[in-house]
C-alpha cells in the first residue's frame, strides 16, 4: 500500500526520458544467498520441498553460479530433521519427507565451505483467494488490465501477505508485500497490472503468508530490486539481512531468507 | 518577557545617545516608483558632505540622522533618474521622495545603486539579492520564470537536479530553508515535484538569500533565509501585466483603491492542463495555478497596512483511479507603524496552511495530510544614530500538524478509517540586534536570539522502555523497531517538553580601503521542525514534524570570513567567502524506515550530526551593456550517524558520508547583453560534479528477481551535470508611446543537449531478464517561447 504512493509519484514524473548506459561497478567478495522457501501449499501435503543455495555475482553477469556441496538440515521442535540433498551441481537440493505443520517453528542448519549458517523461522498461515476480478480499463493509461485477488484479512491479529503473479509474458514475476495496518478485518486485494497483459494469457497468482520480520526484508528488497529503483524519490540504498546468520563467521554473513508458508494458488486465465 | 526585552533595549539605547552633543535632526521618509508609488528597497540616500548615508528597507522607509543645518542630498536607485537636491534641516523632517524611471539611453553609464549592489561597508555577508528584472532576464527551462531556478546560480547554492524539490545552501538541507513571502512561511516551494516553484516572478518586487551571518531576525531554519517581497499595486492608475508561455500563463492587474492612498493587486497564474504530461484522449488532469492578491492603504505618513494573500495548489488526475491535490495558502495582516521618525515597526499577523490530499480510486482510499500555522511577528527598526542602529522584536507560532488521515472513499473499499494523531506545538522567540559602526573602517553588528518550543500534549505518545524506541539486533547487524510498553495521552494545553536556545550572531566588517575590506561572521541557529524525508529529494509526500521527546532540535554552528572589492566605482565587484559549519541532531533513517503514514517515526530515526565547509566566489559586472556574473563554489556536505552504544553499527557503519547534495565543484556563468532597444540576449552556463549516489557492487537471485546488493552510502557519483542556456528577448515597437507593450522571449534551455542524469537506476530488465543501468535525463534540448505585455 505504503510502495503503490511512491510508485503512483513515480509514474506521474517519467514516461520515456530513460536510456540504458554503461558504467564501470565495483565488485565485492561473492556471499552465499539462501533461498529457503518451504511452500505449503493448500490441498498437497507439502512433502517435497527444495533449497536453492546460489553466490552472489558482479552486477552485470548474466547469471549467477550455484554454490555446490553443501550439507542442508530443516528440523522442527519435535525433533524430526529433513536432509536437503543435492542434485547434480544444481545448486538445488530436495527433501520429499518434509512434514509441514502451520505454527510450528523450523530451524535450518547448512555447512558450506567449512561454515555454518542457521535460521529459524515459523510456518505461517494465509487465507485462501477468495475471487479474482479484471478490469480492462485499468492502469494510469485507463486501457491496461488488471487484476485483484480478493482476500479475507482475520481481524484482531496482525498478518503479513507476499502476493505473487506470474504470468506468461514478462520474465520478472510480480511480487507484493501486504500488510493490514490500514485493511484490517476486510476484505481487501493483491493488485497486479500488466501493460501487455491479453485475453487468454495465463496467471498464476500465489497468496503466501508470511512473518512480520519477512515482511520487513522484502518490503526493502523490493525497494532495491525490481523496477522501482531509481528517480529523484529513491530511498538510500541498503544492505538487506535475512534471517540466516553465519556462526563460524559472523562477518561473512549470507543474503537471502529462510521462510516457511502456507499458500493459496490460484491459476487465472486472462478473459 | 516583553518587561526584559525593553531593559535590554535601554542599556543599549542609552549608551549612543549619551555620546550625541552636537544637535542634531532626523530625515526620514519613504522612497517610491513614482509611476505606480510602489516603495522600493535598498534605495541610496547619500549625503556627500557628511560621507553618510542610508538605504530604504524592506518597506522602502529611511531615517538618517544629521546635524543641524544645509545638505546636499542624493537618492539613486539603479534604473531611475537620481534626485539631487538641498535641504535645510532646523528641525525632524519627512521627506518622501518618489523616482522617476529612467528611459534614457543605456549607453551613457549610469551610475546608481540598487539592491544588488555589494555594499563592502556594512557588516552583513554571505547575502545575495536579486531585483526580480533579473530574474526574468534569465533564461530558464520551458520559459518559466522561477525564483527558485535563479538563486541556484549563486554561489553556495544548488538543488537536486531537474524536476527536484527546493534548493541546498552550502550544503544544508532542502528542509533547512526558511522560505517567505511577505514575512510568512511557506512549507513547500515547488510546483509540479519541483519543476516549478510557487512564485508567481509578476507580483515579486526583490528577493533576498542569507547563506550565513543570518540576522537575528530570522530564525527556525538552520541553513539560510530565502526573503520574498512582493509588489504592492499601483496606487496611481490601473495597469494589466501578463505573459502566455508553453506551460503557463499569467495575468495581474493592479491599481489604485483611493488614488495615491490604497492599492490592489491581483495576480493568477495556471498551467494548461494535458501539455505538460503527453496523455491525451484520456481523463488525465496534471496542472498547478495560484494566485497572489494583495491590498495596501497608506492611512498616514507614519501608519500603512498590508493585507496580503497567497493560494496555490498543484493538481494531478489520472482516469479515475488517482487523485492528488496539494499546495500552500497564506493569509496575512501587517501593519506598519512609525512610532518616531527613528522608530520603524512591522506587525504581521500570518495564517498558512499546508495540504495535500491523495485518492486512489481503485484502492478506496482518500489519503489528506497538512500543516496549520498561526504566526505572529512584531519587528523594529531603531534608526537610533547614523552609527548605531537597532532591530529587535519577538515572534510567536502555534503549529497544527495532521500527519495523515485516512478514510475509506465508498462502502465497498477495503480500507478501514485510520487517522495518525494530530501533533501540536507552540514557538517562540525575541530578539536584538545592533549594528554598530565603531570608526570609519570598523562595523560590527551584533545580537541574539532567545527562542523557545514547546511541545503541546497530543493523544496516545508511545512509551518505550529505557525511552528507546529503537533496538539494535545485534545477530543481524540491524535496527528493529521497539515494541511501545505504553501510551501516554496529554491535553492539548499540556507541555510535553520544553527546549530553550539562545542563538548568538555576531558580524564585523573592517573596510581595508575605498575598495575593499574584510568581514566575518559567526550565528547560531536551531531549528525545531523536520521534514520526514529519506529520498534523494523531497516529495510532496513527505511530512513535517516537531521536535519533541524522541526528536531533538538541530542546532546550527556557521563561521564564515569574507573579502570583498569593487572595481572601477563598483562597475565590477568580487567576493570571496569561506564558510564551515556543523550541524547537531540532523536525523537520518534506519534502512527500510517507512515513513508514510508512520504513527511512530522515532522507531525508524537516529540522530546524527553534518558538517560542511567550502569556498565561494562571486565576481559580477554591474554596469553596461553587458552585465552578469561567474560564481564557482569549491564545498564538501557530510553527515554521520554513529552507533547508540560501542556494539552498534550506526548508519553507514557510523562513518562520514556525502549528503546527496554534496557538490565538489560547482561553478554557474550567467550573462545578459542589450544589444540595442529591441534585441537583448541573455546566456547561462552551469557546471557541477556528478551528485554522490550510491552504485551496486553485486547482485543476487533472490525469488527469480534480481537483487543488486549497495555500496557504502554515496559513495560514487552520477556523472558531471552541465549545460548551457540561451535566450532572446525581442521588443518590437521600444519607442511607442502607446501605454500597451509587448515584448517576446525565445529561449533555448540545455542547447548541446547533454543527456543529464538526474538518477542511475540498476535493475532487472523486466522483459530481457539482463541487468542494466538505467539513465534517468529529465530535459533535453528544450525551446520555449512566451509573449508577455503589460499595459
Amino acid at each position: 500500500m505504503k510502495r503503490l504512493l511512491y510508485i503512483s509519484l513515480i509514474l506521474i514524473l517519467f514516461t520515456n526520458c530513460e536510456d540504458v548506459i554503461d558504467v564501470d561497478l565495483n565488485t565485492a567478495e561473492p556471499r552465499l544467498v539462501i533461498e529457503a522457501s518451504i511452500n505449503y501449499f493448500k490441498g498437497t501435503t507439502g512433502n517435497e520441498q527444495s533449497i536453492k543455495l546460489t553466490l552472489s555475482a558482479p552486477f552485470f553477469d548474466e547469471t549467477v553460479p550455484p554454490a555446490n556441496g553443501a550439507t542442508i538440515q530443516v528440523s522442527n521442535t519435535s525433533g524430526n530433521t529433513f536432509n536437503f540433498i543435492e542434485t547434480d551441481n544444481t545448486g538445488i537440493y530436495n527433501n520429499s519427507t518434509f512434514i509441514p505443520t502451520i505454527d510450528e517453528v523450523y530451524t535450518l542448519t547448512i555447512d558450506y565451505e567449512g561454515e555454518t549458517y542457521t535460521a529459524t523461522e515459523t510456518l505461517t498461515a494465509v487465507v485462501p483467494i477468495d475471487y479474482i476480478e479484471q478490469n480492462n480499463e485499468g492502469g494510469f493509461s485507463g486501457d491496461d488490465i488488471e487484476l485483484k485477488a480478493y482476500y479475507t484479512d482475520p481481524a484482531e491479529i496482525d498478518n503479513y501477505y507476499l502476493f505473487e503473479f506470474i504470468s506468461d509474458i514478462p520474465v520478472v514475476p510480480d511480487l507484493n508485500v501486504n500488510d493490514d495496518t490500514f485493511t484490517d478485518g476486510n476484505q481487501i486485494f493483491g493488485f497486479y497490472t500488466e501493460e501487455d497483459l491479453e485475453s487468454g494469457d495465463i496467471v498464476t497468482i500465489r497468496n503466501y503468508g508470511i512473518s512480520n520480520q519477512f515482511y520487513n526484508f522484502m518490503y526493502i528488497l523490493l525497494q532495491q530490486g525490481g523496477d522501482s529503483g531509481g528517480g529523484p524519490f529513491q530511498t538510500q540504498p541498503a544492505t538487506v539481512r535475512g534471517n540466516c546468520v553465519n556462526t563460524t563467521n559472523p562477518d561473512n554473513y549470507p543474503y537471502g531468507y529462510f521462510r516457511l508458508s502456507e499458500v493459496d494458488e490460484v491459476i487465472y486465465t486472462v478473459e | 518577557m516583553i518587561l526584559v526585552l525593553k531593559r535590554i533595549l535601554y542599556l543599549f539605547l542609552l549608551c549612543p545617545i549619551l555620546l550625541q552633543a552636537q544637535e542634531n535632526f532626523t530625515l526620514s521618509g519613504t522612497i517610491a516608483d513614482n509611476q505606480s508609488n510602489e516603495t522600493l528597497i535598498g534605495v541610496n540616500v547619500i549625503i556627500s558632505e557628511q560621507q553618510t548615508g542610508t538605504v530604504t528597507n524592506e518597506y522602502g522607509f529611511y531615517s538618517i540622522t544629521l546635524p543641524a543645518g544645509t545638505h546636499n542630498i542624493q537618492i539613486s536607485y539603479l534604473g531611475f533618474k537620481t534626485i539631487s537636491e538641498t535641504l535645510i534641516l532646523n528641525g525632524n523632517l519627512t521627506k518622501n521622495y518618489k523616482l522617476n524611471e529612467n528611459t534614457e539611453s543605456l549607453d551613457e553609464v549610469v551610475i546608481t545603486d540598487n539592491i544588488e549592489r555589494l555594499n563592502i561597508k556594512k557588516p552583513q555577508m554571505s547575502v545575495n539579492s536579486l531585483s526580480i528584472k533579473t530574474i526574468k532576464n534569465m533564461p530558464v527551462v520551458l520559459g518559466e520564470v522561477d525564483v527558485i531556478k535563479s538563486i541556484t546560480l549563486l554561489p553556495g547554492v544548488t538543488n537536486a537536479g531537474e524536476g527536484s524539490s527546493g534548493f541546498n545552501v552550502r550544503g544544508g538541507a532542502a528542509d533547512q530553508n526558511l522560505i517567505l513571502l511577505d514575512e510568512a512561511t511557506i512549507f513547500n516551494s515547488s510546483h509540479l515535484f519541483g519543476f516549478f516553484s510557487v512564485f508567481n516572478p509578476d507580483a515579486i518586487k526583490d528577493i533576498k538569500l542569507y547563506k550565513g551571518g543570518i540576522p537575528s531576525k530570522y530564525g527556525g531554519r538552520i541553513s539560510s533565509v530565502l526573503d520574498i517581497y512582493q509588489k504592492e499595486g499601483n496606487s496611481k492608475s490601473f495597469h494589466m501585466n501578463g505573459g502566455i508561455g508553453l506551460i503557463s500563463s499569467r495575468l495581474l492587474a493592479e491599481g489604485p483603491i483611493k488614488k495615491d492612498k490604497g492599492s490592489f493587486l491581483i495576480g493568477g497564474r495556471s498551467s494548461y492542463a494535458h501539455l505538460f504530461l503527453p496523455l491525451f484522449d484520456l481523463d488525465n488532469i496534471a496542472y498547478f495555478y495560484d494566485i497572489n492578491t494583495k491590498l495596501s492603504y497608506n492611512i498616514n505618513d507614519n501608519n500603512n497596512i498590508y493585507l496580503s494573500g497567497y493560494f496555490g495548489r498543484d493538481v494531478f488526475k489520472f482516469s479515475d483511479t488517482f487523485e492528488n491535490t496539494f499546495g500552500n495558502s497564506v493569509v496575512n495582516f501587517r501593519w506598519n507603524h512609525l512610532y518616531s521618525d527613528k522608530i520603524f515597526s512591522n506587525l504581521s499577523l500570518i495564517y498558512s496552511d499546508y495540504y495535500y490530499g491523495l485518492k486512489l480510486d481503485f484502492v478506496g482510499f482518500d489519503w489528506v495530510s497538512g500543516i496549520k500555522n498561526v504566526n505572529l511577528k512584531y519587528d523594529f527598526k531603531h534608526y537610533i544614530s547614523n552609527d548605531f542602529k537597532l532591530e529587535y522584536g519577538l515572534n510567536s507560532m502555534y503549529y497544527k500538524f495532521n500527519p495523515g488521515d485516512i478514510q475509506p472513499i465508498n462502502d465497498d473499499s477495503g480500507i478501514n478509517p485510520y487517522k495518525l494523531i494530530d501533533k501540536y506545538a507552540f514557538e517562540n522567540a525575541i530578539y536584538i540586534d545592533a549594528e554598530h559602526k565603531i570608526s570609519d573602517k570598523l562595523s560590527v553588528s551584533y545580537g541574539a536570539r532567545l527562542s523557545m518550543f514547546h511541545r503541546l500534549g497530543q493523544d496516545e505518545l508511545n512509551v518505550y522502555e529505557n525511552y528507546s524506541p529503537l533496538i539494535f539486533n545485534e545477530t543481524f547487524g540491524i535496527y528493529e523497531k521497539a515494541d511501545p510498553i505504553g501510551t501516554e495521552t496529554f491535553s492539548k494545553s499540556d507541555v510535553i517538553e520544553s527546549f530553550a536556545n539562545l542563538e548568538p550572531r555576531l558580524a564585523i566588517a573592517y573596510q581595508l580601503n575605498d575598495k575593499s575590506s574584510v568581514k566575518a561572521s559567526y550565528n547560531r541557529m536551531s531549528q525545531y521542525l523536520h521534514l520526514l524525508s529519506n529520498t534523494s529529494s523531497p516529495t510532496p509526500l513527505d511530512v513535517w514534524s516537531p521536535s519533541g521527546k524522541y526528536i531533538k532540535p538541530q542546532l546550527l554552528d556557521q563561521v564564515a570570513i569574507g573579502y570583498f572589492r569593487t572595481f572601477n566605482n563598483n562597475a565590477y565587484s568580487l567576493e570571496v567567502e569561506s564558510f564551515y559549519k556543523t550541524i547537531k541532531n540532523r536525523i537520518d533513517y534506519i534502512d527500510g524506515a517507512d515513513l508514510i503514514a508512520n504513527d511512530a517515526i522515532e522507531q525508524v530515526i537516529l540522530n546524527g550530526e553534518g558538517r560542511a565547509y567550502g569556498l565561494e566566489v562571486l565576481f559580477k559586472k554591474n554596469e553596461g551593456k553587458f552585465t552578469g556574473w561567474v560564481a564557482y563554489t569549491l564545498s564538501k556536505s557530510e553527515q554521520r550517524t554513529p552507533g547508540r552504544t560501542a556494539i552498534e553499527t550506526g548508519i553507514n557503519n557510523g562513518q562520514w558520508y556525502n549528503t546527496p547534495y554534496d557538490k565538489t565543484h560547482d561553478i554557474s556563468i550567467t550573462g545578459s547583453y542589450e544589444l540595442n532597444k529591441k534585441w537583448s540576449f541573455s546566456s547561462n552556463f552551469v557546471f557541477q560534479t556528478g551528485q554522490p549516489t550510491t552504485y551496486p557492487n553485486g547482485q543476487y537471485q533472490y525469488n527469480n528477481i534480481t537483487i543488486p546488493n549497495y555500496e557504502a552510502r554515496n559513495s560514487s557519483r552520477l556523472t558531471s551535470y552541465h549545460r548551457l542556456d540561451l535566450a532572446v528577448n525581442y521588443n518590437p515597437n521600444p519607442e511607442s508611446t502607446k501605454n500597451f507593450k509587448g515584448e517576446w522571449v525565445f529561449g533555448l534551455y540545455n542547447v548541446y543537449n547533454r543527456k543529464n542524469a538526474a538518477s542511475i537506476s540498476f535493475s532487472e530488465n523486466r522483459n530481457s531478464g539482463t541487468n542494466e543501468a538505467t539513465r534517468l535525463s529529465i530535459f533535453g534540448v528544450v525551446p520555449s517561447f512566451s509573449y508577455n505585455f503589460k499595459f
